[in-house]
């Protein structure tokens, strides 16, 4: 018989919405493969929710997906005005709390309260959101420890690759070093520099009609999502840096000439994200890079991470934040909490 | 549920015109399969100049912009769902965004495939709301999640087996669920998920493709007209419905120029499997395309004026038209009644026969080609 497992998203933009599909369409190969059946209890965005406690079913996911932006609260006959946890947690007893909500850093809300509340009712978390992560992580995972359930977010570097599962696993080794390409939004910026030979202004428009920057595109090409990544990756080696001490060198002020300039001389500009954990250094950098260099090849929406340890060299390559990738970290996050916790 | 009772309904951007046009078809749809226990797969084009006007904000025009906005809003507005409304007020605002990084150029394919998805994409938005207006449950399908293409930007062609791969993950869902599926045609993706469109017609293709791959028995083609005629009906008043066709002969006729299905569209049925295609209108479907005719179906379907390098001819179309003795009956009929070709052209493997003419026969000959293949005693 397949164990049921509730979980509730809070947070419905493009990674919620990519992760109803992939459950949608997914369940009941995962649910034959390894008995677990994920039924989706609550569905919360900005402005409203959508909670059914026996779980929506493969239909209701993927009518959800249909909705308009921060328009949960139009999805009837399962549809409430504004949210309220009290209401969706009484309702819908979720086991796992699926963090979703945008990235905030200067209060790191809604995302610290909610992760907050998820584990002062018992749910395990798995969050896709960084910014409670970046600014209160000590707190959060010592209070999770102490309510004993779990937090995961592999999603939030590298999301397409298991390279916090890893990074997490390497515990015999001494980690001297974690550098790379970390942001997608803004190595595709750079990449259409190199390869259009078209201005920073250019690059952005088209990076904005292909989807891959936000129409506020500042946290991604200003280095904060890449130095918020930086701060995470710390924690998770027990060596914490804040967000402040990074220094963090936006791309916006990459001109052509530059681009141009790098060209001639063998090499290419990337923004490289850098940890030196010995020195407890932090800096996400425009870098010249000679074409022969392993993150000069990694271009467009790609991601590259190296990292380095007393005994070996690792390097991750793979998509960055596409938003099926990213919901497909957040649901094996949600399998191995399923599977080994519940 | 089986193949039988699941065929493709693509809608073509004829019928799309306002909203009343969507909610008719909306209505028929619920009327001819729904009622009668059938389940199908809708396949929407863009509203009627929808893509034209795509073409011209391409090349930067703010008028086709504006047109393509009042349209689809218009259409929203009057079905009268505030869901419908926001998704394609959200469409439509990333169309300026694309619009905008395309800034007049036209240059680069892969945003210009971007930019003119909008028009089918926002249709399926409307059909899905039209369906579900008059109780119907429908669930949007996204193309470039389902059919992944070469890198040809702007006609593009199908990667069968990443397509079959897709739909197949998909079937069970479609199959098990209560709601009519309904996806853009035109539409593709790379496979690294760039949008690429099919080609003119494209939406056929998409049919054809979806049906071929999941071994679909039918596949109906619903436009403005009856179904494949004789001849253009505008030059001929007489012209006459061809009940069936073979896809040898709708392809050479399409090759000609004649009803505006893709060439593509058969690759995919001569391929993997064979659906019957059914052309028509809500009214009447006329014309079934299969894949192999009877011998006593042979002879001529279709008759039609064109022109290459601004020299007229006329093609006669159809199983057996390139045979000796069809071409000595033309001739002789062109004869008998005092006309000269300046040449002729066919081959035996092929199913047409092409006569050029001077330009001062050319109606007279069509007409009476039309009346002696035609409107004679043996058909």
């Amino acid at each position: 018989m397949d164990r049921k497992v509730k979980i509730a998203l809070i947070g419905f933009g493009s990674v919620g919405r990519a992760l109803a599909r992939v459950i949608a369409l997914k369940r009941k190969i995962i649910s034959s493969k390894y008995g677990i059946l994920i039924d989706v209890v609550g569905v919360a965005d900005s402005k409203g929710m959508a909670l059914k406690a026996e779980g929506f079913d493969e239909y209701e996911l993927l009518k959800l997906c249909e909705l308009p932006r921060s328009g949960v609260n139009l999805f009837k006959p399962y549809a409430y005005q504004g949210v309220d946890l009290d209401v969706l947690y009484d309702n819908t007893q979720p086991e796992i709390h699926i963090e979703l909500t945008p990235s905030e850093y200067i209060s790191g809300e809604p995302g610290v309260s909610n992760i907050v509340y998820a584990i002062d009712r018992g749910a395990h978390v798995v969050t896709a959101n960084k910014a409670p992560l970046v600014l209160r992580y000590r707190e959060i995972v010592s209070r999770a420890l102490s309510k004993g359930v779990k937090i995961k977010f592999r999603a939030t570097v590298l999301g397409g690759t298991p390279f916090i599962e890893t990074l997490m696993n390497m515990r015999s080794h001494d980690i001297e070093k974690v550098e790379g390409i970390v942001n997608a939004t803004s190595n595709f910026i750079l990449t259409e520099m190199h390869e259009r030979l078209i201005d920073f202004n250019d690059a952005l428009k088209r990076a904005q009609a292909l989807g891959v920057a936000e129409a506020n595109p500042a946290l991604d090409i200003d280095g904060i999502d890449a130095a918020a990544k930086l701060v995470i990756i710390s924690n998770v080696l027990e060596k914490p840096i804040t967000i402040e001490e990074i220094y963090k060198e936006s791309i916006s002020g990459i001109t052509l000439k530059d681009v141009i300039d790098a060209v001639r001389q063998g090499c290419v500009l990337k923004s490289i994200a850098s940890f030196d954990i010995r020195g407890r250094k932090a800096s996400i950098r425009v870098v010249r890079i000679p074409k022969s260099d392993l993150f000069a090849q990694i271009n467009g929406i790609m991601n590259g991470v190296r990292i380095r340890s007393d005994a070996t060299e690792v390097v991750f390559i793979g998509k960055g934040g596409g938003s099926m990738e990213t919901a497909h970290s957040v649901l094996d996050d949600i399998l191995s909490i399923a599977m080994e916790y519940l | 549920m089986n193949g039988k009772q699941l065929c493709v309904t693509k809608i073509g951007g004829s019928l799309l015109k306002d909203s009343k046009s969507y909610l008719y078809s909306a209505q028929k749809i619920k009327e001819i399969f729904i009622e009668n226990g059938y389940k199908t797969i809708i396949v929407v084009s863009a509203a009627k100049g929808i893509t034209d006007k795509l073409i011209e904000v391409a090349k930067g025009s703010q008028n086709a912009l504006n047109y393509v906005n009042e349209k689809y809003l218009e259409i929203a507005r009057e079905l009268n769902s505030v869901k419908i409304i926001r998704r394609v007020e959200e469409e439509l605002k990333r169309l300026k965004t694309v619009a905008n990084a395309i800034g007049g150029g036209g240059v680069d394919l892969s945003i210009y495939d971007l930019l003119l998805s909008f028009g089918e994409r926002i249709s399926k938005i409307l059909m899905v709301g039209a369906l579900e207006s008059i109780g119907v449950n429908a669930l949007e399908l996204h193309a470039n999640d389902l059919i992944v293409t070469n890198e040809n930007f702007s006609d593009a062609s199908i990667d069968y087996i990443s397509t079959s791969a897709n739909l197949e993950k998909l079937y069970s869902s479609i199959i098990d669920n209560p709601a009519i599926p309904v996806v853009e045609g035109f539409i593709g993706a790379t496979m690294d998920g760039r949008i690429t469109t099919l080609g003119r017609g494209g939406s056929d293709y998409t049919a054809t493709a979806i049906a071929s791959l999941l071994n679909i028995d039918r596949v109906y083609l619903v436009t403005d007209v009856d179904g494949i005629m004789t001849t253009d009906p505008d030059t001929i008043k007489t012209a006459k419905l061809v009940k069936v066709m073979s896809y040898r002969e709708s392809l050479e006729a399409a090759l000609h120029g004649a009803k505006r299905i893709n060439p593509k569209a058969f690759e995919p049925l001569e391929k993997f499997y064979s659906s019957k295609l059914v052309i028509g209108s809500w009214s009447r479907f006329g014309t079934e395309i299969v894949k192999e005719i009877p011998r006593e179906l042979w002879g001529p379907k279709v008759v039609m004026n064109r022109s290459t390098q601004n020299m007229p001819y006329i093609a006669i179309v159809g199983e057996g038209t390139s045979t000796t003795r069809f071409i000595r009956r033309v001739l002789e009929v062109i004869d008998e009644n005092g006309m000269d070709v300046l040449g002729v052209q066919s081959y035996i493997y092929r199913p047409s026969l092409l006569i050029y003419v001077s330009p001062t026969y050319e109606f007279k000959l069509l007409s009476l080609l039309h009346r002696e293949l035609f409107e004679g005693d043996e058909r």
